[in-house]
């Protein structure tokens, strides 16, 4: 069952703390070589393709092995070891920072923030190279200080955020589909820091007044849920009944099956007539992979359906739909946005590939390898990719993503009049079908 | 008593196994696999001591280390071909795998119930025969010694039972003790064929029995661990405890 977090490195791999590191011991300097051999050898010997796409891994370990060794500190050692892996230019491999790993500790930034993934109870999205709320935690310090939906994000911690934003475009290729959720992550950090402590954030409101609020942080959302070797992650899955008469359900991680799986069977009792259903993964960034089959099972009767195939090496494993014995056989919509990864992006394509679904939003992640997570002889945390993945329809959603059946982008102005252009859509297309 | 079907099965609820075969020594220089499959039986308890026993329940951990996941594991079975397996992950669930004799059944809390079909469940079937160490010639249309090779560093006769239904399976018999070293299955899952190999290992005197305490598997870039930590023989089973879940049944009547 291998895991599908793209986000979760991407999000760990920048909370390295920054302060100097002292000098290695003997023993510390040989625990990151055997850390860099374990990288090496596993990427060797896991990895679906044997030939790593035509490059000489050999020829690499020689080259960078003495520099692991020269490393000074254990983040230079991990540079060279993400130097390693970068070279094989696919997402899912890299190291997290033993710290941030176990502890899941973010950069203070030089305030007063210290570590935690706490954050003042708000979603976000850079649209248009505006970051905009785009949702607010009911209850949450950000609700009770008044902020809305479609105000947006000047400065975090009295840093203005639009050159960090323009600074990371600027660096990623036109080309790559990880803008989003890189975006989103480096919004997140800034805004992430231990519970209890405030957070200042400037915004402008929906009179596009300039307004600063210091907000304190509380902790993520939803239950704890500890999986493996991964760092503990917080899960939430909602359910409701949109009007007219169609079911929703919202969650944040393919994780706690129990949890999710019971969420979707009330969701089909409840409204088992219902005239459509909504599944919406924006902002879901993966997790347990057999999870999209899983969830799929809910919404079609037919056997020997797949959303797709993984291919391993020397093996290939089909995703196999297995029917529930309850259903929902209506119009079903999933929404995607560039924060919809992985395990969210083989559902969707699968759904879609199989004629089952229509997919709203805007353009996915395109980051869907299966991957594993192990701690390395250094206490690093090491990601590495072990398949393949090709949608039912015949494409890789690797460095693709999956585009909408309908796009629909989210604006300012829609959000601070407390629309959802994308519900609206999906729900206007079910209305359609009834009919 | 050897639980070799049974580690088959619980790979099952994994999503693996696997296969091999490379050619080996000239035939005629071979033991036959008749007496190889017999002395196994011999090594691990005998014929006497295996027909007394017509039930069984084990229990122990079983583990995917690269993940760092260690999961409860508890199987009971049955004559003559009754089976219930139950491993619990945190974080995951209860994986499940089963048969009443008649449908065979796997349910786990990503994929939901399944019931197994064509060769899935001729496989299971095969795996699920209580006692199938003691019954292979009921079992396997042909078995034969096919070469020699290292497992671990010992050599190995390769054995290659071949049933009426389904595809073969490779066992590895340590030449010196007797004992199963390896078993090369293709298991036949919706996922499609996946190769796996197993090695058991750590045998110990269980009753009148030699058993196998682990058991390594790797199949599909993975490895899994299981561990027996409690064996035993002849055990009050709950009646209902072969009983087709709710969730299978519901599947059942749907059909």
């Amino acid at each position: 069952m291998p895991f599908r977090l793209a986000a979760l490195v991407l999000l760990l791999a920048g909370a390295a703390p920054s302060p100097a590191q002292p000098a290695l011991t003997p023993a510390q300097r040989q625990l990151n070589i055997d850390s860099f051999e374990m990288v090496w050898q596993t990427v060797r010997d896991k990895h679906w393709d044997p030939k790593l796409g035509g490059l000489d891994w050999q020829a690499i370990h020689d080259e960078l092995r003495p520099k692991v060794e020269a490393a000074a500190t254990t983040a230079d050692a991990r540079a060279v070891m993400s130097d390693m892996l970068a070279r094989l230019k696919q997402t899912h491999f890299g190291i997290v920072p033993g710290d941030a790993y176990s502890e899941m500790n973010s950069s203070s930034d030089g305030d007063d923030s210290g570590p935690g993934d706490a954050g003042p109870g708000l979603d976000t999205r850079v649209i248009d190279n505006h970051v905009l709320v785009t949702s607010i935690t009911p209850d949450s310090p950000a609700a009770a200080a008044g902020v809305k939906p479609g105000w947006e994000i000047l400065r975090i911690r009295g840093k203005e955020i639009g050159p960090a934003i323009a600074k990371i475009r600027d660096s990623l290729s036109s080309q790559t589909t990880l803008l989003d959720l890189l975006l989103h992550s480096a919004v997140s950090e800034r805004l992430s820091g231990e519970a209890g402590k405030t957070v200042e954030i400037q915004f402008l409101d929906g009179r596009n007044k300039k307004v600063n609020l210091k907000i304190a942080r509380i902790r993520p959302r939803g239950q704890v849920a500890q999986l493996g070797n991964l760092p503990p992650l917080h899960f939430w899955v909602e359910t409701q009944t949109l009007k007219p008469n169609i079911a929703y359900v919202h969650f944040n991680l393919f994780f706690e099956p129990d949890s999710l799986n019971t969420a979707f069977q009330q969701a089909i009792r409840t409204c088992g007539n219902c005239d459509g259903f909504i599944i919406d993964l924006r902002g879901n960034p993966g997790g347990i992979g057999g999870l999209a089959t899983g969830v799929a099972g809910w919404f079609t009767d037919k056997k020997d359906q797949r959303l797709g195939t993984m291919f391993l090496r020397g093996a290939s494993m089909k995703f196999v739909v297995f029917p529930r014995p309850e259903t929902f056989s209506g119009p079903l919509a999933i929404l995607t946005d560039g924060c919809s990864a992985s395990t969210s992006e083989i559902l969707a394509g699968g759904m879609k590939d199989l004629g089952r679904a229509r997919v709203f939003g805007t353009h996915t992640a395109g980051a869907a390898l299966p991957s594993l997570f192990t701690r390395l002889p250094n206490g690093d945390g090491f990601q590495y990719a072990i398949a393949n993945y090709i949608s039912e329809g015949g494409q890789p959603l690797e460095g693709f993503g999956l585009t909408p059946d309908q796009e629909v982008k989210l604006t300012r102005h829609q959000l601070l009049e407390g629309q959802d252009p994308v519900i609206d859509a999906a729900v206007t297309w079910i209305e359609k079908q009834k009919k | 008593m050897n639980r070799s079907h049974l580690r088959a099965n619980i790979i099952i609820v994994a999503g693996i196994l696997a296969a091999a075969a490379a050619p080996g020594l000239i035939a005629a220089d071979l033991p036959k696999a008749e007496t190889i499959l017999d002395k196994f039986v011999e090594v691990t308890g005998g014929k006497a001591a295996y027909a007394k026993v017509h039930s069984q329940i084990e229990s122990g951990t079983f583990e995917l280390p690269a993940m760092g996941i260690k999961g409860t594991m508890i199987s009971y079975r049955a004559e003559p071909d009754l089976s219930y397996t139950e491993i619990v992950f945190p974080g995951i669930g209860k994986m499940q795998i089963g048969t009443d004799g008649k449908v065979a059944w796997t349910n786990n809390p990503m994929q939901g119930p399944h019931i197994q079909e064509g060769a899935e469940k001729t496989q299971a079937v095969l795996t699920n025969r209580f006692n199938g160490e003691l019954h292979w010639r009921e079992l396997y249309k042909t078995v034969e010694t096919t070469g020699i090779e290292a497992i671990d560093g010992k050599d190995c006769y390769k054995v290659v039972l071949t049933p009426a239904e389904g595809s073969a399976v490779t066992h590895f018999y340590d030449k010196e003790s007797g004992l199963l070293s390896k078993l090369s299955v293709i298991a036949q899952s919706p996922a499609g064929e996946i190769a796996s190999d197993s090695y058991p290992s750590d045998y110990r005197k269980e009753g009148d029995f030699v058993v196998a305490h682990k058991l390594r598997q790797s199949a599909a870039g993975q490895e899994f661990m299981l561990t027996v930590e409690s064996v035993k023989f002849n055990p009050e089973i709950p009646k209902d405890r072969f009983d087709l879940p709710d969730d299978i049944k519901a599947l059942v009547n749907k059909k």
